[in-house]
């Protein structure tokens, strides 16, 4: 049995089957196969379950005649518990949702393993090189800043620009309470938890579009409006913007509160794996 | 403790409406259908009791009768499911928009954080708790719970608990920080101005409390006064249910109790667990999701158990892979403590975690299949008669499967990243815990008629159940259709508003529909027929086998499953039996010669009990930020609370315990110390909580850091001397003990007196050690070291300030034991040592606590 899993297992999260490309793209993949299997299941359990209750709905013949022709004994007043038999289609059963259930989870993990390892290694995109960004949430706006220390506060009107078809990777925090940074139409979201980070990737593919990032973690009374702009660039558009950028002082934000010095300024370099070359050349 | 037997029994006549000549009658069906006999109630069951009838008010205020306690809860939870209902409504007509209108900001945050605590902690547990005060007992055979006046100071716990937290809406602003309370949002400074968040969070204590007595007695009373045998999987499933349910809540709702504790004191004592950057958000996501998930079990098992009663009896067959089911529903009660983290799925935790809950969530998912196929087999060769009950436990069923494969859809990592803090998220719950809803509404169709004694009406109650279906999938469905939109917003995508307008139309239709159940209860209870003892054909369990409503006392003889199915033994056939069965062994702790019928139901004391700690948490919610009005009131309440208790134990209230009962695997112990065992298991893991909390954020702040926060006057001498002291003392209680063996009333007061003052000497010893800290004056601390200085202060004071709430609560025990030990109460009689033992065993945990405590705060 479970070498028979451990078979399945491998076979689902081979190559072929699990779904490369940017987040959407997979996320489709994997949102269209849970509904549609879902669906079905949810169907043929709740179509069953009706059928059953229809065909042995109580049709007013005396307790004996019944008795006699479905050769079933009935519960008694009185009479401790027992169970009424049928276990092994019972168990039938139950191990066929099992193995459907496993073999979806098992080809899922395999999709998890390409979106938290695969394709850290090799982006699915042209432009090998990504980049980084560091989000931080705070009551109530987003603030992004880029390698050369550019920041854009949401708050303020700034748009997220983002360059096309190039990996973008995402160290989220907060400086105040806890957030969830989301884009949704780009599938990707991550918590922004003060003194954590956590790290997501996304890949945006048409120029052009404008998306909106929300927050999915209550934060306070301005919850519902934290959103921010995320706008893709095609990578030259993005790279004249970006250069112009570069030798900016950092206009620190301090409109917004911070709540008695929780922030003291650990640098991100302590909590990444690797170091952020903060003088990184961008090449189109 | 206190419902051990001191008393003596009056001989007034009860008021207690007594079973209709008519009702007896139709109880012939015992006798018919199995091996049952049927008695006459012995002429004494009329007496013993100075106990108001059920017209009168007073009745309410002192009944600790399992099912008046019963009838109480449900007609609470009720009240708080259309106070949570309405808050509902309320912002699901401010979502007909898709920007704010009218109930925007805090306000919005408060209806929906308020909605989500009232809903899952005030209506849906005490709903089933009110089922499973009624019929537990009876099922069981039980005459009542092990401990009826904690029972009824659950109750009142838990109402005014209710109280305390609509108070909170007066305050300025209840809690706004969502029912899942995150970190640091929950914190004062973040949080709305005035005291209402804080007294909000003290309501949730007191809720808890409230809960952990309540387990304390279901457990000891589901382990030892089951009817002779009845094994513990012989239980019928609502019963098995309950008694999971109940091991879970044990456990689960101690953490909550630490991490509320934790929080309120950040609010009171401003001390800085959850403002800390490192590890502080974190440390309550897994406090908080410890408890969380097996409280997702908590509130769905009673449904389940009370769906396959239902299943069983409308179908007229037994459940199909009976004993599968209770093994899946045992394997998901233990496994819901390891599943907490796919909660967390989105924060920094790394890819091995990931995958580790990612399989036990989906491990844990499996065994409900198995419930699903048992009850849905269970139909097949049934003759099914679609009644309200049954009718609602099938839609609930129905829904269930619903909620369940949408919630493997979570259960897959790469998919919750997206869906968390969305639509999909409050779809799937409210599947899986409206539709628990449904399930147990389809109950009180089913046990109304046991309860009221008359019909409800069929008409009106499917009526119901085809508007509520109706209503529930128009809610519930569109949010799956529009689930990308966020959680707790009232601002969201307006390519979403018709599916979210078509969602508040379903609301009212599901909101209205309970109009016609209250008023089917309503009508039918006063113009209803009879319903006789028996309504439902092939229903099995010992509640149809009594009259409806069951007289006082439950049972018209002592139940027992000997014979293999239920009869009613008289009083000497159970001498005879007991005799047999190893003697008075087993019956001795009532030390009473006619352990039968003269136990007591009435008291004032968990009112008043509750009254005070109401009191006193409306003055402790205040006293910072709310002014010297508040910490009066405290001190009021706290007096009033030590008054009320001493006169539990001055009242004499008799409870007996059944001589002839089921009681593996505690044959061996009496109720009231099994009660202190399971209570102590329960403070194991509140204990156990603070302590992990301290471990997480000393890692947090880097383990060797942590001497920096010290200052340099934290030494190891007052914890060692304290140590001693403790040690000494666990030493003194036990010649205490060793003394009224031997009948020495000099030996136990000494004992006693000696035990006082070692623990008289440690509280000292700490607080001159604490008032030093708080007086330093050195260069790291120029304000002295306080509770709110940093979290090393912060966590050492609350930890150990627990364990010397723990040493003065024994104190004051000894305080009161001491006099009557003086009296000879505890050498006078054969088994008059027994307190003494109970005193002993708490005073033994709250030493070994700090033999943990020591090394922890003093050495490492
Ligand atoms: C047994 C009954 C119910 C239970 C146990 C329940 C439980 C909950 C919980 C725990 C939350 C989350 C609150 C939070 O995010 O802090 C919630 C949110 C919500 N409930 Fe219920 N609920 C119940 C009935 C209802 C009903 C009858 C309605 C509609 C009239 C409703 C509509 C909602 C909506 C729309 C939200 C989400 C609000 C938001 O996220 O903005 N619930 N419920
Ligand atoms: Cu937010
Ligand atoms: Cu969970």
């Amino acid at each position: 049995m479970s070498g028979t899993i451990a078979t399945l297992v491998t076979v689902l999260q081979s190559d072929g089957i699990i779904p490369r490309g940017s987040r959407v793209e997979v996320f489709d993949a994997i949102y269209w196969v849970f509904l549609v299997l879902g669906a079905l299941v949810g169907i043929v359990v709740i179509g069953y379950m009706l059928y059953n209750a229809y065909k042995y709905r109580d049709v007013g013949e005396t307790d004996e005649d019944a008795a006699e022709s479905k050769k079933v004994e009935r519960p008694k007043l009185g009479e401790l518990p027992r169970g009424g038999g049928g276990g092994r289609k019972l168990f039938l059963s139950f191990t066929l949702s099992a193995i459907i259930v496993i073999s979806l989870i098992a080809w899922a993990y395999g999709i998890l393993l390409y979106v938290e390892e695969g394709a850290a290694e090799e982006p699915p995109t042209e432009q090998a090189e990504a980049l980084e960004v560091q989000v931080e949430g705070y009551q109530f706006g987003w603030r992004f800043t880029y390698p050369n220390g550019h920041t854009v506060d949401s708050a303020v009107g700034d748009s997220f620009k983002v360059p096309a078809d190039r990996m973008v990777r995402l160290n989220v925090t907060s400086a105040d309470v806890f957030h969830n940074f989301g884009i949704p139409g780009l599938r990707v979201k991550s918590d922004a938890i003060p003194g954590q980070y956590t790290q997501q990737w996304f890949i945006a593919e048409d120029p052009g579009t404008n998306y909106t990032a929300r927050c999915y973690e209550l934060c306070g009374a301005g919850h519902s409006d934290m959103t921010a702009t995320v706008e893709v660039m095609s990578q030259e558009e993005w790279q004249n913007w970006y250069e112009g950028t570069g030798n900016e002082t950092e206009t620190g934000d301090d409109g917004n509160q911070s709540d008695g010095g929780d922030d003291d300024g650990h640098a991100l370099e302590d909590v990444l794996e690797e170091p952020v070359d903060y003088g990184m050349e961008v090449h189109a | 403790m206190p419902d051990d037997n001191n008393g003596d029994d009056g001989s007034v006549p009860s008021g207690e409406r007594d079973a209709s000549p008519e009702s007896r009658a139709d109880g012939g069906e015992v006798t018919d259908g199995g091996h049952a006999v049927r008695e006459e109630l012995p002429a004494g069951d009329e007496h013993g009791h100075d106990f108001p009838s059920m017209g009168t008010v007073k009745r309410w205020l002192v009944t600790t009768n399992h099912k008046d306690v019963g009838i109480l809860y449900t007609v609470t939870s009720l009240f708080f499911l259309v106070f949570g209902g309405l808050l509902a409504l309320l912002f699901r007509l401010e979502l007909t928009t898709a920007s704010g209108s009218f109930l925007t900001g805090t306000a919005y945050n408060q209806a929906v954080t308020a909605h989500g605590l009232l809903m899952v902690f005030f209506f849906l547990s005490p709903f089933a708790f009110g089922f499973a005060n009624y019929f537990v007992p009876l099922q069981l055979g039980a005459k009542d719970l092990a401990f009826p006046r904690l029972n009824a100071l659950s109750y009142w716990l838990y109402l005014l608990a209710g109280g305390l937290f609509g108070l909170s809406f007066l305050q300025g602003s209840t809690f706004a920080g969502g029912w899942t309370m995150y970190a640091p949002l929950n914190l004062p400074m973040y949080l709305p101005e005035g005291v209402g968040s804080t007294t909000a969070v003290m309501a949730m204590i007191m809720f808890v409390i409230s809960v952990t007595v309540s387990s304390v007695n279901f457990l000891t009373t589901m382990h030892r006064m089951r009817a002779e045998g009845m094994r513990i999987r012989d239980m019928p499933l609502f019963s098995m249910s309950i008694l999971l349910t109940v091991w879970m809540m044990l456990f689960a709702f101690a953490a909550l109790l630490a991490a509320l504790i934790i929080l309120a004191s950040d609010h009171i004592l401003g001390t800085t667990y959850f403002a800390a950057t490192e590890g502080g958000s974190l440390l309550w996501a897994h406090l908080f999701w410890f408890f969380g998930h097996p409280e997702v079990y908590i509130v769905f098992f009673p449904a389940l158990g009370m769906m396959a009663e239902v299943f069983q009896t409308f179908t007229g067959r037994r459940i199909v892979g009976r004993k599968w089911f209770i093994a899946a529903m045992t394997l998901v009660a233990l496994q819901s403590f390891v599943v907490w983290m796919h909660h967390m799925f989105l924060t920094s935790i790394n890819l091995e975690i990931k995958t580790l809950f990612m399989a036990t969530t989906i491990g844990i998912s499996l065994p409900f299949d198995l419930m699903v196929f048992a009850l849905i087999y269970t139909m097949i060769k049934g003759r099914i008669r679609f009644t309200t009950p049954f009718l609602f436990a099938f839609g609930a069923l129905l829904l269930f499967i619903v909620g369940g494969i949408t919630g493997v859809f979570l259960g897959a990592v790469v998919l919750d990243y997206e869906f968390r803090g969305t639509y999909w998220v409050v779809a799937h719950f409210h599947y899986v815990m409206v539709g628990g809803a449904m399930a147990m509404f389809g109950a009180l169709y089913y046990w109304y008629p046991k309860m009221t004694g008359k019909m409800y009406d069929e008409f009106l109650g499917k009526a119901h159940f085809a508007l509520s279906f109706v209503g529930f999938n128009l809610l519930y469905f569109p949010q799956f259709v529009a689930w990308e939109t966020p959680r707790r917003v009232y601002n969201y995508q307006p390519e979403f508003v018709t599916w979210h307008q078509l969602s508040t139309v379903g609301a009212f239709v599901f909101g209205l529909s309970f109009l016609l159940m209250f008023y089917n209860f309503y009508k039918s209870y006063h113009h209803g027929e009879d319903a006789g003892d028996a309504p439902w054909k092939y229903a099995s369990s010992a509640e149809w086998a009594i009259p409806s409503p069951p007289s006082l006392e439950n049972f018209p003889g002592v139940p027992s499953y000997k014979g293999g199915s239920l009869s009613f033994l008289s009083e000497e056939e159970v001498h005879g039996a007991a005799a047999a069965d190893g003697g008075p062994a087993h019956g001795h702790a009532t030390g009473d010669a006619h352990a039968g019928g003269h136990d007591d139901h009435a008291s004032y004391w968990p009112l008043l009990s509750s009254v005070a700690v109401f009191v006193l948490f409306v003055g402790l919610a205040g006293t910072n930020g709310g002014g010297t009005v508040y910490t009066a009131t405290a001190a009021l309440g706290g007096l009033a609370l030590l008054g009320t208790a001493a006169g539990w134990v001055v009242e004499s209230f008799h409870v007996s315990e059944p001589e002839l009962a089921s009681r593996w695997p505690f044959d061996g112990v009496e109720n009231t110390k099994l009660g202190v065992w399971i209570f102590l298991a329960s403070d194991v893991v509140v204990f156990g909580a603070f302590v992990g909390s301290y471990i997480f954020i000393r890692v947090a702040e880097g383990w060797q850091n942590w001497h920096h926060l010290l200052p340099a006057d934290h030494v190891v001498l007052p914890g060692l001397i304290n140590t001693y002291l403790l040690l000494a003392s666990s030493f003194s209680i036990v010649l205490a003990m060793v003394a009224a063996e031997k009948k020495s009333r000099a030996g136990v007061v000494a004992g006693l007196v000696t035990t006082l003052v070692l623990g008289i000497g440690f509280l000292i010893n700490k607080g001159i050690e604490w008032s030093h800290f708080f007086h330093i004056h050195s260069e790291h601390f120029p304000e002295g070291w306080t509770f709110g200085t940093n979290v090393a202060s912060s966590t050492f004071y609350l930890t150990t300030g627990m364990h010397g709430l723990h040493v003065t609560l024994g104190l004051l025990v000894l305080l009161w034991m001491i006099p009557r030990a003086w009296r000879g109460a505890y050498t006078s009689t054969e088994d008059g040592d027994k307190p003494l033992e109970y005193f002993g065993l708490y005073w033994h945990f709250v030493d070994i606590v700090w033999l943990f405590l020591f090394p922890l705060f003093y050495i490492l």
